[in-house]
């Protein structure tokens, strides 16, 4: 009584077919399911987040030309403090850039304008290279003697030297394709900043 | 053969199978293990429990690998990494209880298989090895679970370590050497925790997983016994078929697909309502870190071990009790050979073996209960009493086997 | 089907025996009877831990945000009432006892409470909390806890609210503990029976399918 002596005209194959499919498609579903926790443990966990959490900077003993370093989600966010001429030196700068109006570059909406900033005296911009990740020096002297003389100071990438203004804007020529990154950040008072995180509505 | 050819011109046809095929044994092996591998039509629920132990395995491979990714290995920081997991990671907690009830799983579903080896002779000629290799799989399965035991670095994972580790010590002249050399350090340790995560999540679960290929090859050499213990292979049709033997495929794929989903059902039921398993399968203790300088109240492994140690307590003498312990698992490798009854199944067994088994199976329930019972003067009694009749088991069916009373057993499957 | 019966109920028969290794305590332990789904609770229970057990004891395995998440606060009301705005939400709940303080004041450090109520039970904690007596020297001791090291801190509410406010008090830190031993309970029990009941559909449509296929098979 094996298989083949049975399996005769009694044999429902639409019914087979359509348990088969059904099954299939339910277990698949299943298996779906069953592989989102599996993918979502992959996401950064509370921990991660809790230590990429919105941090403070303290700017009131930050002098002109001075530059603060913070670290957010562990990468450098640099506070530059900008004097007068620096700023006054960045619109001329705009012919040699090659994303001036910061159009192709990361940065909040709110920072989309000629000085990168909320306030234009305070620069605040993640201290890593759009190249390949290395971090630009802080050359704020005009002709600083590493980049050269015509140099009218800003950031520049000892890797491969790409080099931006003191607006994170990224000059023409050089290897990194955008400005440097603005992280979301807004004023808690005159002397807070406060990193990873917009101004909530209600908030000035 | 006629029915393989048929298959295999037809695979040549397909041009991408065909190319496969014609690098690598793919429709030989599937017809070989699957779509024509012959298995009695006879199998019952016990039948069941093979393929769920293989989807057990799979379960804490997958959920193993996972878990690795966010635990640490250290002395200092093992327990705080598994409740980050159970906290701080997206479904970690699901993930965690999935391999922790899973372990406990894996006891129930292989101890049912071991059961159902002994209930229908499956042990005996021609599948001594297979019988042999799957105790392999279960010596590997204990050190497994015992190493991923530490792991949560936990007072009951660590002073259960302790105890065990301890027994290496009841060996004369090298014992304490080897406890030493097995922990790496004077006490268990951050070492001794390295280790047996290295050991947990690499080498034993290659060592099991060559095990299980090689158990399914050896079964698949000599063909399944079923419960009426007849060789289907005696019996075959005029196409070499035997008579009553079906595909693997359809028909049992189609069978265990419901057995498996019936059994993550209960799995399920366990994991969301009771992982800690009514504190058996998460010891209360355990959610304590491990503390080198307090024992817990009562040290008791978990409930799969409790049988072996039951045994362990109810020997006076520390190197004896060590031995029977070693002795309770290690005599279950001469099962084909103490048991000399030519009949396989129990449907067709005298009374004896019936009586003897019975006997057997309530010894180990009964141990495994005192095994997790603070050893009080009474309980030791009852538990010697019990290891005396787990081993009587093994003494008397050598005997009892050789001329026992049979039924006639029948042709054909029924 | 019957021999199946046997076997479930076989395995099911261990797990109906709850373990009661945790015994020796010096009395019979009082249901806490809290409920893991009263928020109202859980938010009394958060602050009454943070006012009057937090001086000694952490459960740094949680985060302001996701206690706030669970029992239903804004991550502004969890930072305010539970740490007077001391910490950020990202924070794990530490205590506000300085390193080595206790072991010089009391003799002992005092247990993180993270996992107390998986350790111990919810019982456990509500009957120690309840449990504080004087002794004939004048002394707090503890009926479940004999020469506990720690003070019978609920003595105020026990002196000056009713006794079921302060019965009630002590069920409510014994639920924030249950939840803060396993935040993700509730998530587990919810999405169970979901997960359940759609095996219970995979099933019966294998079981069609055996069925179907298991026609050819004459027995």
């Amino acid at each position: 009584m094996s298989t083949e002596e049975q399996s005769g005209s009694s044999v429902n194959l639409q019914r087979r077919k359509i348990l088969t499919g059904a099954t299939g498609v339910v277990g698949a579903t299943g298996a779906t399911f069953l592989a989102v926790p599996f993918v979502s443990s992959w996401q950064p966990s509370e921990k991660a987040k809790a230590a990429g959490a919105p941090v403070n900077a303290d700017i009131s003993q930050l002098q002109p030309g001075q530059m603060l370093t913070v670290a957010w989600r562990g990468k450098p966010v640099w506070i530059v403090r900008r004097t007068p001429d620096m700023i006054n030196g960045l619109a001329p700068l705009d012919q040699e850039l090659r994303d001036p109006a910061s159009e192709k570059s990361e940065q909040p909406q709110y920072c989309q304008n000629s000085t990168r900033a909320i306030n234009s005296e305070y620069l605040v911009v993640v201290g890593v290279c759009t190249h390949l990740g290395c971090a630009p020096l802080y050359r704020p002297a005009i002709g600083s003697p590493d980049v050269g003389a015509d140099w009218q100071g800003g950031f520049f990438c000892p890797c491969h030297g790409s080099r931006f203004d003191l607006a994170g804007r990224v000059f023409q020529s050089v290897p990194a394709p955008t400005n440097l990154e603005i992280p979301p950040h807004h004023y808690l008072s005159d002397s807070v900043i406060r990193i990873g995180e917009d101004a909530t509505e209600g908030e000035a | 053969m006629s029915e393989f050819e048929k298959k295999e011109n037809k695979a040549k046809q397909g041009t991408l199978l065909a190319w496969f095929d014609k690098r690598y044994p793919l429709v030989s092996t599937w017809n070989e293990h699957v779509g024509e591998y012959y298995a009695p039509k006879n199998f019952n629920f016990w039948y069941f429990f093979g393929s769920l132990a293989l989807l057990v395995l799979v379960n804490q491979l997958v959920t193993g690998v996972w878990l690795t990714m966010s635990y640490k290995p250290s002395a200092a920081e093992a327990f705080n990494s598994i409740e980050y997991i159970m906290r701080d990671v997206d479904w970690g907690w699901l993930i965690r209880y999935m391999h922790s009830t899973g372990a406990s799983a894996f006891f129930i579903v292989v101890y049912l298989h071991m059961m159902r080896g002994l209930l229908y002779g499956s042990y005996k000629e021609p599948r001594e090895l297979v019988w042999i290799i799957g105790m392999l799989l279960f010596l590997v399965l204990m050190a497994e679970a015992f190493m991923g035991y530490l792991l949560p670095w936990g007072q009951m994972s660590y002073w259960g370590a302790q105890v065990i580790i301890s027994l290496f010590g009841a060996i004369p002249v090298v014992g304490p050497d080897l406890a030493l050399w097995v922990r790496g350090d004077f006490i268990i340790s951050d070492v001794t925790l390295n280790r047996f995560f290295a050991l947990h999540v690499i080498a034993l679960p290659l060592v099991l997983l060559i095990l299980v290929f090689m158990h399914i090859v050896a079964l698949h050499q000599v063909g399944s016994n079923n419960p009426d213990g007849v060789e289907i292979k005696k019996i075959k049709n005029d196409k070499g078929l035997p008579m009553d033997g079906i595909p693997f495929h359809p028909y049992y794929s189609v069978k265990d697909s419901m057995g498996a989903v019936f059994f993550i059902t209960l799995f399920a039921i366990v994991m969301f309502y009771m992982p800690e398993g009514g504190g058996y399968f998460l010891e209360p203790p355990n959610f304590e870190p491990a503390n080198p300088l307090k024992t817990p109240d009562h040290i008791a492994p978990v409930w799969y071990f409790t049988p072996f140690y039951a045994i362990l307590r109810a020997i006076p003498d520390k190197f004896l009790g060590v031995v029977a312990m070693g002795g309770a698992i290690a005599v279950l490798f001469a099962m084909p050979w103490l048991d000399r009854c030519k009949v396989k199944s129990i449907r067709y067994r005298g009374l004896s073996f019936k009586l003897l088994l019975t006997m057997f199976v309530v010894s180990f329930v009964v141990l495994g209960w005192l095994g997790t019972q603070p050893a009080t003067p009474e309980l030791t009694k009852l538990a010697q009493i019990f290891t005396a009749l787990y081993f009587m088991f093994f003494l008397v069916l050598p005997f009892t086997s050789k001329n026992e009373k049979t039924k006639p057993v029948p042709e054909r499957v029924q | 089907m019957k021999k199946l019966l046997t076997i479930l109920s076989l395995c099911i028969l261990p797990f109906t025996a709850t373990v009661q290794a945790a015994g020796g305590h010096g009395i019979e332990l009082k249901p806490a009877q809290n409920n893991l789904r009263d928020q109202d609770s859980l938010q009394r229970g958060a602050i009454l831990f943070s006012n009057y057990c937090m001086a000694c004891h952490s459960v740094k395995y949680m985060r302001y945000n996701r206690i706030a998440r669970d029992i239903g606060w804004t991550d502004d009301e969890v930072v305010s009432k539970m740490a007077y705005g001391q910490n950020r939400v990202v924070d794990t709940v530490e205590t506000r006892m300085q390193d080595g303080v206790a072991m010089q004041v009391l003799g002992t450090n005092p247990p993180d409470l993270s996992l107390m109520a998986r350790l111990k039970g919810t019982d456990y904690i509500y009957t120690f909390l309840t449990e504080y007596y004087q002794n004939e020297k004048g002394d707090w001791d503890n009926h479940v806890l004999k020469g506990t090291a720690m003070p019978n801190v609920l003595e105020g509410i026990q002196r000056h609210a009713t006794p079921e406010e302060y019965e009630q008090a002590a069920r409510d830190i014994s639920n924030f503990l249950e939840y803060v031993g396993e935040p993700a309970k509730l998530q587990r029990l919810d999405m169970g029976w979901k997960v359940i009941a759609f095996l219970l559909v995979l099933l019966l449509l294998t079981y069609l399918l055996k069925k179907e296929y298991w026609r050819d098979i004459k027995h």
